[in-house]
């Protein structure tokens, strides 16, 4: 997995010249010239769907980012919310407000300002998750396969009893801890950073496993053999050496772990086990419209169900394309 | 005082299959800007008394006894905090392969540099300063712009150059070289070969050069050991070892140099192969292979199938193997009754 073979300069030098004296050697190109040649920029450059993807991808991140700026109403702000106005549909059909673009729900809340704010809160779960998943999971996969033994069979036992549980037991068994023990007050109140927690724990087995199984691999290579002879300290050896060798398989894993991350927020909030509805994120939004689907009221969870199917297959795609391009059998022979 | 003295070394790998006596019981001794060969086929052991000599042999293996002295200090008891001070610092590595040597995604300055302030107190600036010394000391072309560079920007040969740079980093007193140059392309083996000679006689620095190019051995080295199923069967002076080989194992192997053939003949070449150290055979390892188990006038020399030969000295050298035993015996009788 040495991902360094990506930035391999594949620039030709002017033609005749090649074989120039070393005096003559071109000048070293930078770390801009050295992405700008590389095969994952030029990969990049001839996937339409993972330039649509990541363009997809940017946009909702930019807008959920920018969401305090971009939308009309603060849906937080319970001043700002008008009952009368509850049930609106959205522009393009008949009865609609052109102040709520997307139409509102059944509390009366601007449906795009919600949407807006609930993919923000979205992204910071799945994010965070994400990240407390890769630091756990990153550490101790190093660890196992680096030093091997009872490290390596206590940590991977862990991780094999972390993954008999399923993530959606784990949530409702803290959260109904949680809940019981200080309150539904206190569940909301602290709910982004519990959902980071529990989404983070739950699922760090599987980068555990990857980087164990790489790590494995590069051990057996002679450089880190170099490194021990040249008096390093177990480590810095682990994690200036071995790990960047491992970083193209982490970049995979995560790409897959933040689209499954977001889905679990959803799903545990569709099950009332997330976010609240005063503070939603999209899974709480499809959770609160679902019930006014018969009454017609289809928007309230259609429409933040529609962001949340793009938002993980933008992410889901351009995963698929990194993975293809990171794979150096795929594209080395 | 040797610089380096290794006493009894015994080295054994606890498998799943049984226990493997690596190495058993390595004696020599290496003095200050000395230069040592060792010699053998592969899987005779060579590459572990390395990693022996700086503890550095890998689970399942383990040294079992014996003892490896540097500068009177014990390596092989020391705390794995001062080995480290050895490491690279006093006793530097280079290995086989330089494809795979070099971390592939640290620049070959970050490299140099880490190895540096891993071992001294000295700014970046600094570092670099000598790593650039280095590279110049190693003849690479354009120093600078390799310090940037990563190692698959490098051919083989000049990776191997940027090796012995690092090896030479820290100013160590001893280089071992494992195999340096089986990896390279013939026609720059010879310059790299030369290179490292050259300085080590410009720094005093020792070498200990592991291979199984007698070729190579003959022309750095000043004295050589020949190692077979992990014990040493010879040693002593290089030149007297080539000039007039005492065991038949070193004398086969001498005689199955190509520049040894009768041209338009098939070359020499020692019957059979080596066996693996699971499974020896009994008295001497090499009994199975070797031409002289039998005398010349037909009788066997049980000693060879039944027990372990010692050494015998026989002028500067030293070999194991109970034909130079009583060919010995022979002589110093001849000289008693005249």
């Amino acid at each position: 997995m040495t991902d360094s073979s990506h930035t391999s300069s594949t620039n030709t030098p002017s033609a005749g010249t090649s074989s120039a004296s070393a005096a003559a050697l071109p000048a070293l190109p930078g770390r801009w010239e050295r992405f700008r040649d590389s095969y994952l920029l030029y990969s990049f450059k001839r996937d339409v769907i993972a330039q649509l993807s990541l363009l997809v991808f940017i946009a909702l991140v930019a807008i959920a980012a920018f969401a305090p700026w971009l939308s009309p109403m603060n849906p937080y702000d319970l001043a700002q919310i008008d009952i009368l106005s509850s049930e609106l549909p959205p522009f393009w059909i008949d009865g609609s407000d052109p102040a709520y673009l997307l139409g509102t729900d059944a509390q009366g809340r601007d449906m795009l300002s919600t949407i807006l704010y609930g993919a923000r809160v979205s992204l910071i779960i799945g994010f965070g998750a994400v990240a407390l998943q890769a630091v756990i999971g990153v550490s101790f996969g190093l660890m196992a396969g680096y030093l091997g033994g009872r490290v390596d069979a206590f940590l991977m036992r862990l991780a094999d009893i972390q993954l008999s549980f399923s993530t959606l037991m784990v949530a409702i068994i803290v959260g109904a801890l949680v809940k019981a023990i200080f309150g539904s007050a206190t569940f909301s109140t602290y709910a982004v950073p519990l959902l980071v927690v529990i989404i983070g724990l739950a699922e760090w087995p599987q980068y555990a496993r990857t980087v164990r199984a790489s790590v494995l691999a590069e051990r057996s290579k002679e450089y880190v053999d170099a490194a021990r002879v040249m008096g390093l300290r177990s480590k810095r050896i682990m994690f200036r050496h071995v790990l960047p060798n491992t970083l193209s398989p982490i970049f995979v894993i995560s790409t897959v772990q933040i689209a499954n991350a977001i889905i679990s927020e959803a799903a545990l909030s569709f099950l009332g086990l997330g976010m609240p509805e005063t503070h939603p994120s999209l899974g709480s939004l499809i959770k609160a419209g679902f019930d006014y689907i018969q009454s017609g009221s289809w928007w309230i969870t259609l429409i933040p169900g529609a962001v949340l199917v793009i938002l993980v297959l933008s992410i889901n795609l351009l995963g698929d394309w990194l993975r293809d391009v990171m794979n150096p059998r795929l594209y080395k022979g | 005082m040797a610089l380096l003295e290794v006493n009894h070394l015994d080295v054994h790998f606890a498998l799943r299959k049984g226990d493997v006596h690596a190495l058993r019981d390595i004696n020599f001794t290496l003095e200050r800007g000395e230069r040592l060969g060792i010699v053998g086929e592969s899987g005779a052991g060579k590459s572990v008394a390395a990693f022996a000599l700086l503890n550095l042999i890998a689970k399942p293996g383990f040294i079992a006894g014996g003892e490896v002295n540097f500068e009177g200090k014990t390596l092989n008891t020391m705390s794995e905090r001062r080995l480290r001070k050895v490491r690279g610092n006093r006793i530097s590595m280079i290995f086989q392969d330089p494809m795979m040597t070099l971390n592939p995604v640290l620049s070959i300055g970050e490299q140099m540099i880490e190895c540096l302030k891993a071992h001294r107190r000295i700014t970046s600036k600094r570092a670099r300063a000598i790593a650039l010394d280095k590279l110049h000391q190693v003849q690479i072309p354009s120093p600078e712009t390799r310090l940037a560079q990563y190692p698959h920007e490098l051919s083989g040969g000049m990776r191997q150059r940027v090796i012995i740079a690092i090896a030479l980093l820290l100013d160590p007193d001893i280089i071992i070289a494992d195999e340096p140059t089986t990896a390279l392309d013939v026609t720059i083996q010879a310059e790299i070969m030369a290179l490292l000679l050259n300085l080590c006689e410009q720094h005093n620095v020792g070498l200990i050069l592991i291979t199984h190019d007698l070729g190579v051995v003959s022309q750095v080295t000043q004295r050589m050991l020949v190692m077979y199923a992990g014990r040493v069967i010879e040693q002593g002076p290089t030149r007297e070892i080539i000039n007039d080989p005492q065991h038949p194992y070193t004398q086969g192997l001498i005689n199955a140099l190509p520049q040894m053939a009768t041209p338009g003949e098939q070359l020499n070449q020692i019957p059979g192969s080596m066996p693996s150290l699971d499974n020896l055979p009994s008295g001497c390892a090499f009994h199975p292979r070797c031409g002289f188990v039998e005398r010349a006038d037909g009788t066997t020399r049980r000693a060879c199938i039944d027990e372990v030969p010692g050494f015998v000295t026989s002028g500067n050298c030293q070999a194991a193997c109970h034909m130079v035993a009583e060919m010995v015996d022979d002589r110093r009788l001849k000289e008693e009754s005249l």
